[in-house]
């Protein structure tokens, strides 16, 4: 008989103790006690004063018992859905880790010519195709941005293009509120109603403030739309160690944090209960290059430690990987991509972002995607850790097939190979003669060949008729009064 | 779908207990021997040779189908007279004296056996002498030899000599496998074949006979 038997059901990677965690969130509440944060608009301004925040024109210091408010009355969770079926396919919260791409990047790596590009309607139709067939891949982001249409009403192009292609979850940028009350009329129509989309969550605002603790007019307008209209909303503050934060792991922590708290604390006043997503993009920036990196193993040290504090606060978060600095995909995108998805998929930050990001998140790469699909199967069977019974242990099994014999005709094996074990479909284990006779490519060959199969192939669940009408005359309204 | 299709699925899907029902029953109902070997049995076999090649199917699920092939083989042989039971060869395959390494080269037994051949699997650390001695006794048309360790691989020259000295080299061919082989060495030592895994080993062995 067992007694006091502890199992660990999945791998797990922590930075920071809870003592720790608790040190951290204190200096955040005590960042914006002292020091505070600007708010450039007013409206949102006298509703923090209303509360009890000490204003000084713009400068907003904020009292912790409103943190420890807001903090109370958020969801601890938030459910998103499958646009054509309206299953509840993502669960935020806990250590449920999902992955999907980032959003507005300028340029694409054309997968025929192998040219970089400037991103298009077309090229994040093309992207999020390719997104919708990947497995392992859960949500979408645009992966580029409509550079063909009216920049000002760009996101309604940008998200009806991604709507049509993809019946994954979106995570959706916009120029601004308005742009975002368009997309929530487009997603109400895909769901079939307000209502509809309110209880079937099929997208998610993206919004973030300026660091350090600055919130734009833009930034707050989105926040509170997506408030008012109780739509998820991740709002993600992009620090750079160094510059826009202190050059220290913990200072970068503290300040990133009192950034989202202070969005968090407005979120909550705007609408007590509307399901919030803590964001946090903390990286460095290279101090001989000036880049906001997307590679450095401190980018991935923060976003683990910003999970454990996520945990800790019992918030869902927003996390990032699967992207790099490399310029093209080569060896040093596969490390960075790989190093970042383990730790993640370990770590535990619910909605991780930026899969196929390369040249610091300025390129869109379909082949660094498929190749971090593949990464996400390898990283989500090491999460899956081991299982230990008297059934795995197999001490009968190897009784019998003893010392000298083999495992191949056992029907343990039979019963357990596949589920034990992960298989690729890109990583590639031939035998060197194979592999020479077909073609003795690299990965990123693989890759290409997989992205043009999958674009030349694969076709999405599509909208009905009448649904992609309705969605097309949100997008010309928009365009019309965008050229009067 | 008939039922020589549907013993090739249940060979294809590893139920060996499903092919011998089946195979009674088609023998029941006055199918032919020969034809639900040919057209139900080993085709099931060919189909998932194919599958493996391309990476449809895995090894353990290959093994099973193997069972189930000649759970039904087991029931048509005994009615068929002397001779006409269809064998591609006979094959005596061992790991080479001082290695023990013999799980590449089960696999390649094993492989062989679906695919037709009769295979004499003499075991590890198998001499020089002992290769010969079984071929000569089991009347083989090929001598399967492999090794781990390139310290042991240098014996494989040693079971060509012995061959020629016999006067056997003509009748039975040699081929080998292993981590550390290659077709270069295989040609440097006077080999048949060299095979780099055990499909190509069924490959390469159709070839020889």
């Amino acid at each position: 008989m067992k007694s006091g038997y502890v199992a660990n059901r999945s791998t797990r990677f922590s930075v920071l103790s809870d003592d720790q965690c608790r040190e951290i969130v204190s200096a955040s509440k005590e960042i914006l006690e002292r020091t505070g944060v600007k708010i450039f608009y007013q409206e949102a301004v006298e509703i923090l004063r209303k509360a009890g925040c000490s204003v000084d024109g713009e400068q907003v210091r904020i009292p912790s018992r409103l943190v420890d408010q807001a903090l109370r009355m958020v969801p601890k969770r938030v459910t998103l859905c499958n646009s054509r079926t309206g299953e509840r396919v993502m669960h935020l919260e806990g250590y449920n880790a999902y992955f999907g791409t980032g959003s507005d990047t300028p340029f694409y790596i054309d997968p025929y010519t192998g040219e970089r590009r400037p991103s298009s309607t077309q090229s994040v139709g093309n992207n999020c195709r390719v997104i919708d067939a990947l497995p392992n891949l859960d949500f979408v982001m645009s992966l580029g941005i409509s550079q063909d249409v009216p920049q000002p009403v760009y996101d309604r192009y940008q998200y009806e293009a991604m709507v049509l292609n993809t019946s994954k979850p979106i995570v959706v940028t916009a120029n601004d509120a308005q742009g975002f009350a368009d997309i929530i009329e487009m997603a109400e129509i895909v769901a079939g109603g307000p209502e509809k989309l309110r209880r079937n969550p099929l997208i998610v605002l993206y919004a973030e403030p300026i660091s350090p603790l600055q919130h734009s007019m833009e930034s707050i307008t989105k926040l509170m739309m997506a408030a008012n209209k109780e739509v998820p909303v991740v709002y993600t503050p992009c620090v750079m160690a160094g510059a826009t934060v202190p050059a220290t792991m913990a200072g970068t922590l503290a300040c990133g944090l009192a950034e989202s708290l202070s969005g968090l604390v407005l979120h909550q006043l705007t609408k007590e209960g509307a399901p919030f997503i803590m964001g946090g993009v903390f990286t460095i920036m290279d101090m001989q290059s000036t880049i906001f990196s997307y590679g450095a193993p401190e980018f991935h040290l923060l976003e683990a430690a910003l999970a454990d504090i996520a945990h800790y606060l019992n918030l869902p978060m927003f996390g990032t990987c699967g992207c790099s600095d490399s310029k093209v995909v080569d060896e040093q995108a596969g490390i960075e991509a790989a190093m970042s998805i383990l730790l993640m998929a370990q770590a535990g930050p619910n909605l991780n972002h930026d899969v196929g990001y390369i040249e610091y998140g300025s390129t869109a790469s379909l082949e660094m995607l498929v190749i971090c699909d593949e990464i996400i199967g390898m990283a989500r069977r090491i999460v899956r850790g081991i299982e230990v019974n008297p059934e795995t242990l197999a001490v009968d099994v190897i009784d019998q097939v003893g010392p000298g014999g083999h495992f191949l005709k056992t029907a343990h094996t039979r019963k357990f190979f596949k589920t034990e074990t992960w298989y690729p479909t890109l990583i590639d284990r031939k035998i060197y003669a194979n592999w020479k006779s077909d073609g003795s490519k690299t990965l990123t060959q693989r890759a290409n060949e997989k992205v043009i199969s999958i674009l030349e192939s694969y076709q999405p669940e599509q909208l009905s008729p009448d649904v992609k009408q309705k969605l097309r005359a949100v997008v010309e309204r928009a365009a019309s009064k965008c050229q009067k | 779908m008939s039922i020589l299709d549907e013993i090739a699925q249940g060979v294809i899907e590893g139920e060996a207990t499903k092919v011998a029902d089946l195979t009674k029953k088609a023998l029941d109902t006055g199918v032919p021997p020969l034809d639900i070997i040919n057209n139900g049995l080993v085709l099931g076999m060919g189909k998932v040779g194919e599958m493996f090649k391309t990476g449809e199917m895995f090894l353990p699920e290959v093994i099973f189908s193997g069972d189930a092939l000649y759970a039904g083989v087991g029931l048509v042989k005994p009615l068929l007279t002397d001779g006409s039971m269809p064998s591609k060869g006979t094959a005596v395959i061992g790991t080479i004296k001082g290695d023990l390494h013999d799980i590449g080269k089960n696999l390649v037994g094993m492989m062989l056996e679906s695919s037709g051949f009769t295979v004499v699997n003499l075991g590890a650390d198998v001499s020089p002498e002992s290769f010969v001695q079984a071929a000569k006794d089991n009347n083989a048309d090929i001598i399967g030899c492999s090794a781990m360790l390139t310290t042991t691989m240098i014996l494989m020259p040693d079971v060509i000599k012995l061959l020629e000295s016999e006067g056997l080299r003509n009748k039975v061919k040699v081929m080998i496998g292993g981590a550390p082989l290659s077709p270069e060495y295989a040609a440097k030592i006077g080999a048949d074949s060299y095979a780099p895994d055990s499909t190509t080993a069924v490959e390469v062995a159709n070839e020889l006979v």
